[in-house]
């Protein structure tokens, strides 16, 4: 028995939506965090699923850059959490308000 | 085996021609090289030869990318098998690009000597970078070189507007953009997988092998334009830029981030990535998604309308010099959209109406941003409206500038910035939209308003008996070189259009 392309297509659809919330509701900075890394895990389901199933290996090829950009941009996001941690004592979103006025 | 490997591969790297990238190959090694230089020289030989080695270097690259032969032909080429397509549009662009970087890296100088505690070096590399790989994102033709080199633009950017580490204002501004940007990204690549996966589809009619690939997309989204899931896609990879481009229900992260950042590091936001956002969107709207311009347009023109409107009214009320920069940026990603909207109604010209409109927005906001630099207190993310006051008294010359400055970007009319709106209001009438028009005019009403509050306040504020202290506001003859001669260009090109080769 196969797996069809729309399961795949459903489970990345599910994981992005996941993803997506996550980020517009959350207040926690790491989790918001954690929720676009989900996002951009979702992309690179679907990217293999279409690849293996249209037989074509630019998708493959796509999810290695997609995961390097994501690395870059964790080790990124975590410094400047660290560093506002420091001066704020605070990650949670509804608490870094300096600018918003 | 090894010869048809061989003849596989010289088929594909027959099109590899490094001369065409150039420009961004030696931005590059500029880049490197600086970080090189500030390990070789002595620590008190760096704040004077790294400024300057950068912007000299850009200089001679800027002589070199529109001297040499390889790299200056106008006509449409494509390189590296289909990733790089080059034309008049991608090559104006990347002077635009190298401009706004060489002015970036000057401003930089500027801030630095107020905040002489932070590293440097690193800042002129990653504006170079930035640079570098703006210029690519434009010439991109292929999704996967798109998604490269807008993430190296936007991955180097978070560390740009958190620069200034010891200020909580700059973190938070980058704390927000990483999140939002990164957000923006995800829908953007989510589109793209979209579009990817249903143009490769063997069952469709015209579906493609390499459905990344601008053309190869074209081609498939023709004959499919009524598919949901190509819909879907396009809608999604278009919300990503519009993200970028700061147009208006992704427009939340702009007054904060443009708040928050150093100051060269806004104007650089503000002048170049929103170019680049708008570059990217021209070449999708008239590439990719051709085809379904019955869907986008109308989607576009709502965005336009709600953007001018937002950006205009928010900015009324606004006392932050920074933030009403943001403000009113969104309002003129809002006119530029005006533009996109026209070429999608088939107004061929009003993609040169854009850049020409891009060009004068560059040397009116550098001519601001460069004031604003210069007379910043030691905090940068607290500019307010009240230390304009009698400013032009205090500095008559920063005080002309500002108003030019202020006067282009208003629209007035011996300015560059008036002649600009002109050709985009042009464009806009002759793809008959006259409903964006009359919002757009609204739009222009209200800024001049505001534009002028700050002019008023530099200018007509009731006189003080402070004293003049020169001190706090010290300009050299570079900076009055620099901001004279953007103010000069926005009066010529507002007085003669022709001198700028745009429209032909």
């Amino acid at each position: 028995m196969t797996v069809g392309i729309n399961a795949f297509i459903l489970v990345a659809g599910l994981l992005f939506a996941i993803g997506l919330l996550g980020v517009v509701l959350r207040k926690n900075t790491l989790i918001i965090y954690m929720s676009l890394e989900l996002m951009l895990n979702a992309v690179n389901l679907a990217l293999v699923a279409f690849s293996r199933y249209n037989g074509t290996m630019d998708g493959n090829l796509f999810v290695f850059f997609i995961i390097t950009v994501a690395a870059a941009e964790v080790a990124l996001g975590l410094a400047i959490i660290v560093a506002l941690f420091r001066l704020r004592q605070t990650v949670m979103v509804d608490q870094l308000t300096s600018l918003s006025r | 085996m090894n010869e048809l490997l061989i003849e596989f591969l010289s088929g594909f790297t027959a099109t590899n021609e490094w001369a065409a990238i150039l420009p961004e190959i030696l931005l590059g090694v500029l880049a490197l090289g600086l970080l090189g230089a500030e390990m070789a020289l002595p620590r008190s030989q760096q704040t004077r030869w790294i400024p300057r080695l950068a912007v000299w270097g850009q200089v001679i690259v800027l002589v070199l990318a529109f001297t040499c032969a390889g790299c200056c032909s106008f006509d449409q080429r494509e390189y590296f098998s289909g990733l790089i397509a080059q034309n008049d549009v991608t090559q104006l662009m990347r002077g635009f690009f190298l401009l706004s970087s060489l002015a970036v890296c000057y401003l930089g100088k500027v801030y630095f000597v107020r905040q002489s505690a932070l590293p440097k070096t690193e800042f002129y590399a990653l504006v170079l970078i930035i640079s570098a790989a703006m210029m690519l994102l434009v010439q991109s033709a292929h999704f996967v070189m798109l998604f490269v080199a807008l993430e190296t633009v936007t991955v180097a950017f978070y560390v740009l507007v958190a620069y200034n580490r010891r200020s909580q204002f700059s973190l938070e501004a980058g704390l927000k953009y990483l999140i939002l940007g990164a957000l923006s990204s995800g829908i953007l690549l989510f589109g793209i997988v979209l579009l990817y996966g249903i143009a490769g589809s063997p069952e469709l009619v015209a579906s493609s092998h390499d459905s990344l690939n601008y053309t190869q997309l074209m081609h498939f989204v023709i004959p499919n334009m009524d598919n949901l899931i190509v819909k879907i896609g396009a809608l999604l990879v278009i919300a990503g830029v519009c993200f970028k481009i700061g147009a208006v229900p992704f427009q939340i992260w702009v007054p904060d981030v443009y708040q928050g950042a150093p100051t060269p590091v806004t104007a650089y936001l503000a002048v170049a990535s929103k170019a680049a956002g708008f570059i990217v969107l021209i070449q999708l709207v008239s590439g990719p998604f051709f085809g379904l311009q019955d869907f986008l347009v109308p989607v576009l023109s709502v965005i336009a309308a709600a953007t001018i409107l937002f950006g205009n009214i928010a900015a009324v009320t606004q006392r932050n010099v920074k933030r009403l920069m943001g403000l009113s940026g969104i309002a003129h990603a809002g006119y530029l959209l005006l533009g996109v909207v026209a070429l999608m109604r088939g107004v061929d010209w009003a993609v040169y109406a854009v850049i020409f409109y891009l060009f004068t927005y560059l040397l009116a906001s550098f001519a601001v941003f460069g004031v604003m630099s210069l007379s910043a207190a030691a905090d940068d993310a607290i500019q307010e409206l009240d230390h304009y006051q009698n400013f032009a008294r205090k500095h008559p010359f920063l005080g002309g500038v500002l108003a030019c400055g202020l006067g282009s970007l208003a629209g007035i009319p011996p300015l560059g910035g008036f002649i600009g709106k002109l050709f985009l209001f042009v464009a806009a009438f002759q793809a008959s939209l006259y409903g964006l028009l009359i919002i757009a005019v609204i739009g222009v009403v209200i800024s001049i308003y505001y534009y002028f509050g700050w002019i008023r306040e530099s200018y007509f504020s009731a006189p003080s008996t402070e004293v003049v202290n020169e001190a706090a506001c010290p300009s050299t003859a570079g900076d009055r070189f620099l901001l004279g001669a953007f103010t000069v260009a926005s009066v010529v090109v507002g007085l003669l259009p022709a001198a700028l080769p745009i429209i032909r």
